[in-house]
């Protein structure tokens, strides 16, 4: 649903690939030395894959497994980045007032997190996790982090295409080229964008897939795809390194957010827009409407 | 009925109290309430779990909790891996931390701890580290192999306890040094073989191999780790080490720095570093150490100009062991990581393949056809009731069904590590500090484990069997 526009390899930029978290994450870079290059990618590959093991939950000894086992009252330690990861997913269920929830109505708000005992406790049981709408952007956050240490600053890092990070573009661009498709192959591209140091995140509806609206439990109608950018904040910003995770939050909460909340989202968040796609009544000739935001 | 095979059941219709085949116990038993038919299972994935809840209550809650000042020496990827794991153990205080490179692993360990309310100093050189932080219990040691003997005995005569990663040493010399400074200054000396520590391997050796004897007599093993090309690593050219440091370290430049494993003299290539865990676990596992060992190996896919150990390897282990002889392959090679890494025990009543990781090969079993029936075991909750591979319903009177090939019952281990791979053999080590518990992997264990392993890269160079004595493996 997110692409690379424009000539397949841009002069000077290399591709690095990687399988994890069921999908593939690629570092497109600019470096003039090919083998530091591959270097600096499998480093940021491996921050991935640790990541894998601590946040996923088809890992029986990942810390979210653990939390999706303790009872009420028991808590357990976690790693660091899956404190801040957690952090991140439950600041995301309190902006979008529960539309984005990784415990998909099963309670997130009844954890409480300890930063300085690195503990999260469970107040009651049953609390089922799942990082899937927003660990992936977590890990090309952090993937962008190990590139910068470095030095490699003209790059492209994504997971899947749903989880997207521009940094500088490439000598000579003004951007990076991304294109926003329709998931049903239908309509081809519906926008396409140039940007430098921007999150995106993407999410929609496959053929026969559903997403659940946690605060009604039932699926979600009337929405085929949901796009946000988020120019990243400088460094010295709080929430410089969490912009693709939180654009990867907020795509999945556009696909249930409505207009109006949408709209108000982006005004009290300057740098943030998002499209949606929004599925033709049956019968409808007209070809399916993109709204941008704001 | 616990030795009944289906071929043998009695038919339907006799007389008298109506005896349960096989399948219907299975059919009944899967009906039960987990708690009464696990019994076993959930009592120890129960008792490992609260043991763990123990260990995580609140300093407040568990006063008796002696708090233990450490270090990490090697602050690398495997330092990094362990000091994750015990940021996850309660009752640790990180006083101190030590890498030679400074500019990065140092700094970025320190600042992690820093954030979670340690306050490491940081050290490039451990002798000065020895000489002022007079408070520490025990160091965690994570760096080259060929720098594990010094560092492993000077912490130990400083009066520290010490966990060494694996492979002990890169040379016997060192490691029987290690094992000599352990019994010479008393202290506890623990070598990284975390599978002695995880509940599904413990699991697997005393009550499946030991106590219910399932595999029957064991006479071959396998085993494998196969990893998929990867670039050597590399370092951000901003945080480069001086080349005077490098040298003053024993390394010639930072390529070598950054992939001593694959050097001679520093390191052990693959088969050291991946296999020597999983050969570590036949040894373990047969109750027995090789008699000889037969290997052919090469660098056949990488730069030999900066690879100097084999990047690909097979050997065959001889053991005599107390129930017979058996024969044990195991390969490594690191260029198609196609099915991973396992340990496959083949006995002639049953098969146990196992790996460390939760996600592949976790605990298998499979029951030979011919061998007395597992109810007991299940019942007991040592292993699970099994996928039933079982023939459609026969007609009346036909003797068999004809079809395609039926595999054995397949079981699964009834054991799930919650934590961190290393977790609980470094919970095992500060236990024993404590004087709660004996360490899993003394230097002796470790110092057997390396005369089987190291011996792997003799017999490629001899391109011959070499033979192992019964005194090569005590120190």
């Amino acid at each position: 649903m997110l692409g690379l526009d424009g000539p397949q390899a841009p002069a000077g930029v290399r591709r690095f690939s990687h399988e994890a978290m069921a999908t593939v994450y690629e570092v497109h870079a600019v470096h003039p030395d090919a083998r530091y290059a591959a270097q600096a990618a499998q480093a940021a590959f491996d921050l991935v894959d640790r990541l894998e093991r601590e946040l996923s939950r088809f890992r029986p000894n990942s810390d979210i497994s653990r939390i999706n086992h303790l009872g009420a009252g028991e808590s357990t330690r976690v790693s660091p980045s899956t404190l801040e990861c957690l952090a991140i997913a439950r600041h995301m269920f309190d902006v979008t007032g529960g539309a984005f929830d990784v415990s998909i109505g099963t309670g997130l708000p009844s954890l409480e997190f300890d930063p300085d005992d690195l503990t999260v406790r469970a107040t009651t049981g049953g609390v089922r996790l799942d990082l899937g709408g927003v660990g992936k952007g977590f890990a090309v956050d952090g993937m962008a982090g190990v590139l910068d240490e470095w030095g490699i600053t003209s790059a492209l890092v994504h997971g899947g295409f749903s989880s997207v990070l521009a940094l500088d573009p490439p000598p000579g661009a003004d951007g990076w080229l991304l294109t926003m498709s329709d998931p049903r192959g239908a309509s081809g591209v519906l926008a396409r964008r140039s940007v430098s140091q921007t999150a995106f995140g993407a999410s929609g509806l496959l053929k026969g897939g559903h997403i659940v609206d946690p605060r009604t439990g039932a699926p979600v109608s009337g929405r085929v795809a949901a796009w946000v950018a988020l120019a990243r904040p400088a460094a010295v910003e709080p929430d410089a390194g969490a912009a693709t995770a939180i654009s990867d939050a907020l795509a999945t909460a556009c696909m249930l957010l409505d207009d109006g909340e949408i709209a108000g989202l982006c005004a009290r968040s300057p740098g943030l827009e998002a499209w949606v796609l929004s599925s033709a009544d049956a019968g409808d000739p007209r070809p399916p409407s993109v709204r941008h935001f704001p | 009925m616990a030795a009944e095979n289906d071929n043998q059941k009695p038919p339907a219709s006799s007389e008298g109290p109506r005896k349960l085949d096989r399948r219907e116990v299975l059919a009944g038993l899967s009906t039960v309430p987990a708690l009464g038919l696990f019994g076993y299972a959930w009592q120890k994935q129960r008792s490992y779990q609260k043991s763990r809840a123990d260990a995580a209550a609140t300093p407040a809650a568990a006063a008796d909790v002696q708090e233990l000042n450490v270090a990490l020496l090697g602050a690398g990827a495997q330092g990094q891996v362990l000091m994750d794991a015990m940021m996850r153990i309660p009752g640790l205080r990180f006083r101190a931390v030590c890498d030679v490179w400074a500019e990065y692993n140092l700094r970025r360990v320190v600042n992690s701890l820093k954030k979670f309310n340690h306050e490491p100093n940081g050290y490039e050189d451990y002798r000065e580290m020895l000489d002022k932080e007079k408070e520490l219990d025990a160091v965690i040691i994570a760096t080259p192999d060929f720098w594990h003997a010094q560092h492993t005995i000077d912490c130990l005569e400083a009066g520290k306890h010490v966990y060494c990663e694996k492979e002990m040493s890169n040379t016997l010399e060192g490691a029987r040094s290690m094992v000599l400074a352990a019994r010479e200054t008393g202290k506890h000396l623990q070598i990284g073989h975390q599978r002695r520590s995880n509940p599904r391997y413990l699991h697997c050796y005393e009550k499946l191999i030991g106590e219910a004897n399932l595999l029957g007599r064991i006479v071959t093993v396998n085993g494998q780790w196969n990893r998929a090309v990867a670039p050597d690593l590399g370092a951000p050219d901003r945080y480069a080490i001086p080349e005077a440091r490098l040298k003053q370290y024993g390394f010639k430049d930072m390529h070598q720095f950054r992939n001593w494993r694959w050097y001679k003299g520093l390191g052990g290539g693959p088969i050291v570093d991946l296999g020597s865990h999983q050969i570590d676990i036949y040894s373990w596992f047969l109750g027995a150490n090789p008699s000889g060992v037969m290997a052919s190996g090469g660098l056949l896919y990488y730069d030999p100009s900066n690879h100097e150990w084999y990047d690909t390897v097979m050997a065959v282990f001889d053991y005599d062991t107390p129930k017979g002889p058996v024969k044990a392959f195991y390969q490594t090679q690191t260029t198609n990581g196609s099915q991973g890494y396992f340990e496959n025990f083949m006995g002639d009543q049953g098969t146990l393949l196992i790996s460390e990781s939760e996600v592949n090969y976790a605990g298998q079993l499979y029951r030979d056809p011919n061998a007395p029936a597992w109810d007991t075991w299940i019942q007991k909750g040592y292993v699970t009731a099994p996928k039933l591979q079982e023939a459609k319903e026969k007609e009346d009177g036909a003797v068999a069904d004809v079809r395609e090939s039926v595999s054995p019952d397949q079981h699964t281990v009834p054991v799930v590590l919650r934590d961190p791979y290393h977790q609980p053999h470094l919970q095992n080590f500060f236990d024993t500090v404590r004087g709660k518990a004996t360490l899993n992997c003394p230097p002796e264990i470790g110092y057997e484990s390396a005369v089987a392993v190291l011996k792997v890269n003799e017999a490629i160079e001899a391109k011959s069997r070499l033979a192992f004595r019964p005194e090569d493996f005590h120190v």
